[in-house]
């Protein structure tokens, strides 16, 4: 088995590499291959919206830049986990740059999920996806909105999709102990 | 009262954000504003161009975000620029004054209700920085947008009704009616007929590019 990390910590913050740590651990201690990415280190441009990774050349970005290799990863792994400060409810920058690439992986014809239209899926298997924010201290509606845009992004590979928050965790521990009950709770076995 | 204005799709003036973005300036203007005009993603590039950006929203009484839903929430663009907003406010609070915000965000999808997650987002930011929440228009099927509002089915009626009563009461200092943000949210056509379009015209667009690779191309293995 294979896992990506998406580490979305923003230059300078303390929590996020730590949530990034306890994940990379969980997963390594269940025999998992783990590759981390660290977003704020490549260069990936902005989607400029083009729909060229549909209709230009379907399945890939017309964008030569880091964002590519990352897919490749991507589609190649059986777990993706996203782990990002959360930012007012959602993604950092870091990590949604490359979100934002990621529409090659699916197909543009629509189709009917759950009773919403979604994109149909370009490959046979897509990893599971996982989502792992970090704030500094409580905050129940930003939880709530991470939870369900994690849910929702789920929706966009046809796939029920946990999520959790640690709040104000520093103890790389306590993170590694958080995140095996999240991959626990999303049904990845050691 | 100054508002200000941001267009945050890649697409610049040439995008569907423009297009309802400067529909809603153009009332607020009737109705008295000084509307100033920016386009994010150009000015993100430098920080020079970020300063501008930032200097915009401090000197504004109203900030409108016009925007498209990029993977269920901002384009990564527009969530840089309330990263670098909020560590501004966060610096130096109470110096930046308390501008009301407003977004309008279009989808691809039919649901408006999909835009949801974007809208929470923006909702929360304006609480955690100090401004000023003043509510949403958020609607689906943003792939039929084109260039002229009054040849959508229906001479979009929704939806210039829909910025007409916000223009006017935001410009009052008011928020965004919910009659509005309700008629702004209606389908612009029957689910299954916005479908049927779609899927033709990925196709057809696949044909105007001359693209060699069928629709359903698998360049990353699986195969």
């Amino acid at each position: 088995m294979k896992a990506l990390v998406l580490d979305g910590s923003r230059e300078g913050e303390t929590l996020t590499p730590v949530a990034v740590q306890g994940m990379t651990s969980a997963l390594a201690a269940r025999g998992i291959e783990v590759e981390r990415v660290e977003l704020r280190e490549l260069a990936i441009g902005p989607c400029t919206g083009c729909f060229g990774c549909w209709t230009r050349t379907p399945g890939e970005c017309v964008i030569e830049d880091g964002a590519r290799d990352v897919l490749r990863s991507y589609v190649g792994s059986d777990i993706v986990a996203y782990v990002t400060p959360v930012t007012f409810g959602g993604y950092s920058s870091q990590l949604k740059k490359l979100l934002d690439r990621f529409i090659p992986v699916l197909d543009p014809r629509f189709t009917i999920v759950k009773g919403e239209v979604r994109h149909l899926l370009r490959y046979p298997r897509y990893p599971k996806t996982i989502g792992l924010g970090t704030l500094p201290s409580p905050d129940p509606e930003a939880e709530r909105l991470f939870a369900a845009l994690v849910a929702r992004n789920g929706l966009n590979v046809h796939q029920t999709v946990e999520a959790d928050v640690l709040i104000g965790v520093t103890d790389p521990e306590s993170a590694r102990r958080s995140a095996d009950r999240l991959l626990d709770r999303a049904g990845v076995a050691a | 009262m100054n508002v200000f204005l941001l267009v945050g799709s890649p697409k610049g003036r040439h995008s569907a954000s423009f297009l309802l973005g400067s529909k809603l300036a153009e009332g607020l203007r009737v109705h008295g504003a000084v509307v100033v005009e920016g386009m994010l993603y150009g000015e993100l590039r430098s920080e020079e161009g970020t300063g501008r950006l930032l200097d915009a929203v401090d000197a504004s009484d109203l900030v409108v975000f016009a925007f498209p839903l990029y993977v269920d929430s901002l384009p990564a663009p527009l969530t840089r620029l309330l990263e670098r907003i909020a560590e501004r406010r966060a610096l130096a609070p109470g110096a930046a004054g308390a501008p009301r915000l407003a977004v309008m965000v279009q989808c691809g999808f039919p649901e408006a209700h999909q835009c949801d997650t974007a809208v929470g987002i923006c909702r929360l930011f304006a609480g955690r920085t100090g401004m000023r929440w003043a509510g949403a228009l958020a609607m689906g099927m943003g792939g039929s947008l084109g260039g002229d509002l009054g040849k959508l089915p229906g001479g979009g009626k929704n939806i210039l009704d829909a910025l007409d009563m916000a223009s006017k009461s935001l410009a009052d200092g008011g928020d965004i009616p919910e009659e509005a943000a309700r008629l702004f949210s209606r389908p612009l056509m029957p689910r299954w007929l916005y479908l049927l379009f779609g899927n033709i015209g990925w196709r057809m667009q696949m044909r105007k590019n001359k693209a060699h690779r069928p629709i359903s191309h698998r360049p990353y293995g699986q195969e």
